[in-house]
């Protein structure tokens, strides 16, 4: 197995508050990872530094074993594509501008797109089902639609290591599902994908590994089945097993349902 | 089926990434027009037939016809369109700046450098002139882009300039430089010719350019519309917000400086011809946003055409309309940009200002 992203001793830290702490971790070749945990745990971090947007306090981040800190942001982009949380244009781009956003990393300063850019940029609009609001307006989509869109710019980079963050997040729980079947698409395409996830009820056989971060203690790898235990979760997301019976007991079976 | 594909993908690149041919047409046959008619306008009326036949082959005017139109109107035709294109170029790199379409050309505080520059031309130092500028034109030139220099410096932290701070630094600079002009005014021993002098400047005047003034100016456009063409697609990437623009792979301190050098350039270059001209690098660009959309590598070129329209037709009014007297072009510019300016924010209250 290929590995795309190696995490070695990775220390990182807002100020003073670390937020992360001798991270060792492997995104190998068609996987697709869940990165749980509560908030402020560091889910985000751990993909912006994934991304290279931001370089370790401590220990090194490679991809494909080279360190990102040594590479260019524009070569890193090549291969890895950070979908964030929120983007906010403040022009109203049509979606095809937006997603042509994407092909960034592989233009040359004065060159304009090629047949070889459009191509890449359709195939992501024809991939994620938004082909044809490609003449809308991106801030007047839906939020399913613009999250659709968001990843359609993230494949348009055609990248090794698709990154999510919170792709789930204000969807309504169809689009929650329409956004599960995409992921699981991509991963037929053979796109490796790491997600990070809030609904822990949403993450099913689709991913092939769960990563639990907690604060203060060191990260947990596992299948779906190790990591989504009650047991597990209440300690990390330090919820009081009996404190809410009646919401753990559903929490629980959606799960189990899940899985 | 695959033919179908094939077709639609032809339409897709045909109709959706060309440039607007079509406005860039009218808009160069518009500001050839335009000036043809300014040039014939004002005290001594030259028809158009008789300009264009001088423009083809010549001899149809008499000396005096000749004299006027070749170192009066012309020049100053010439000066409206070049002041008029760099100020729209420049609130246009500084709207993509910004991410914000309220920006104009003065929004890092080149205009209060500008005022005191030019009152110290006025009052202290009236008679020296260099390449055809006068004091107050060299000296607004020297202040615009000196006080753009002083808030970088003041607004950068740790290599980084973020952009409120750039915002912010340039309002307070700005706003001390134009006030502290106040005590330059207190030297004013002309009774007043100064202080009338000044104020027809800071309400945007074209002078009577020279030759030798145009050619710099031209020079100056010319650089920075050349500089302006790389950072447009740059100004695109930038408007998903400085995170995801770096992720992207765009060098955001880069762009930015390129921006602020090339958009001070502009606008220093424009004052030094016309004084203060408020609303047209605010309105153009705003203008072209609503016809072609928020692209600024489409922008660009519209934008450098529509701003040069607009002044001339606006400095020729300002020149006629009283006649003999001339209104600041400035005047006429905020009584135009003003109430259209007021008409779009109401206009785009709910869906935003696109």
């Amino acid at each position: 197995m290929i590995s795309l992203i190696e995490f070695a001793h990775v220390d990182f830290a807002y100020g003073t508050r670390y937020v992360i702490r001798d991270l060792d971790a492997r995104i190998t070749e068609n996987q697709c990872i869940a990165v749980v945990g509560p908030n402020g745990a560091g889910k985000t971090t751990l993909l912006r530094l994934a991304a290279g947007t931001i370089a370790p306090a401590c220990g090194e981040v490679s991809l494909k074993g080279r360190d990102l800190r040594l590479l260019k942001q524009r070569e890193i982009a090549q291969s890895v594509a950070f979908v964030p949380q929120n983007v906010e244009v403040p022009f109203s781009f049509t979606v095809e501008q937006f997603v042509e956003q994407g092909r960034t990393p592989f233009l040359k300063m004065f060159g304009g797109l090629r047949g070889a850019d459009y191509e890449a940029m359709r195939r992501a609009m024809e991939l994620t089902d938004t082909w044809s609001l490609r003449s809308r307006v991106f801030n007047e989509l839906s939020g399913g639609e613009r999250q659709r869109v968001k990843i359609a710019l993230g494949l348009a980079q055609q990248p090794q290591l698709l990154l999510l963050d919170e792709p789930m997040q204000h969807l309504d729980i169809g689009r929650q599902f329409e956004m599960i079947d995409l992921i699981e698409l991509l991963r037929r395409e053979g796109i490796t994908i790491v997600a990070s996830m809030h609904d822990l009820a949403l993450i099913d056989g689709t991913f092939s590994s769960v990563w639990l971060m907690s604060p203060d203690e060191p990260m947990r790898q596992g299948s779906a089945e190790e990591i989504l235990r009650p047991e597990v979760l209440e300690m990390a997301f330090n919820c009081l097993p009996h404190h809410r019976p009646r919401l753990m007991e559903r929490i629980r079976n959606r799960m189990e349902h899940a899985l | 089926m695959a033919r179908e594909v094939t077709e639609e993908r032809a339409i897709y690149k045909d109709t959706h990434h060309r440039r607007p041919y079509w406005l860039l047409g009218i808009l160069s046959a518009s500001v050839v027009l335009a000036a043809l008619i300014a040039a014939g306008m004002g005290a001594v009326h030259v028809p158009v037939w008789l300009l264009a036949r001088q423009l083809i082959g010549g001899g149809a005017l008499s000396e005096d016809q000749r004299m006027i139109l070749f170192s009066i109107r012309l020049p100053r035709i010439l000066a409206s369109l070049l002041v008029g294109g760099a100020l729209s170029v420049s609130g246009l790199l500084f709207q993509g700046l910004f991410r914000n379409p309220l920006a104009d050309p003065y929004v890092i505080g080149s205009s209060g450098g500008a005022v005191l520059g030019a009152s110290i031309g006025v009052f202290l130092l009236p008679s020296i002139s260099a390449a055809g500028f006068g004091t107050i034109a060299l000296l607004a030139f020297v202040g615009a882009l000196g006080s753009i220099t002083l808030v970088y410096w003041l607004a950068r932290v740790d290599g980084r300039t973020p952009v409120v701070a750039l915002l912010l630094a340039g309002f307070a600079v700005s706003t001390m430089l134009s006030y502290s002009s106040y005590f330059l005014e207190v030297l004013d021993r002309d009774f007043g010719t100064g202080m009338r002098v000044l104020a027809s400047w800071l309400h945007g005047t074209i002078a009577q350019p020279t030759w030798p003034q145009l050619a710099i100016v031209t020079f100056m456009l010319a650089i920075g519309l050349a500089g302006s063409v790389p950072l447009a697609r740059s100004l695109n990437t930038l408007a998903l917000g400085e995170e995801y623009a770096t992720h992207l792979g765009l060098s955001v301190q880069q762009t930015r400086i390129a921006v602020i050098v090339i958009g001070s350039v502009l606008t220093a270059a424009a004052v030094a011809l016309g004084g203060l001209i408020s609303f047209v690098g605010l309105i153009v660009p705003h203008m072209l946003r609503m016809v072609l959309g928020p692209d600024h590598v489409r922008l660009l070129p519209a934008a450098a055409l529509s701003g040069a329209l607009f002044l001339l037709v606006a400095d020729t009014v300002a020149r006629t309309v009283i006649a003999p007297a001339e209104l600041p072009v400035g005047v006429l510019t905020a009584l135009i940009g003003g109430p259209f300016f007021l008409y779009l924010l109401r206009k785009t209250k709910q869906g935003g200002l696109s």
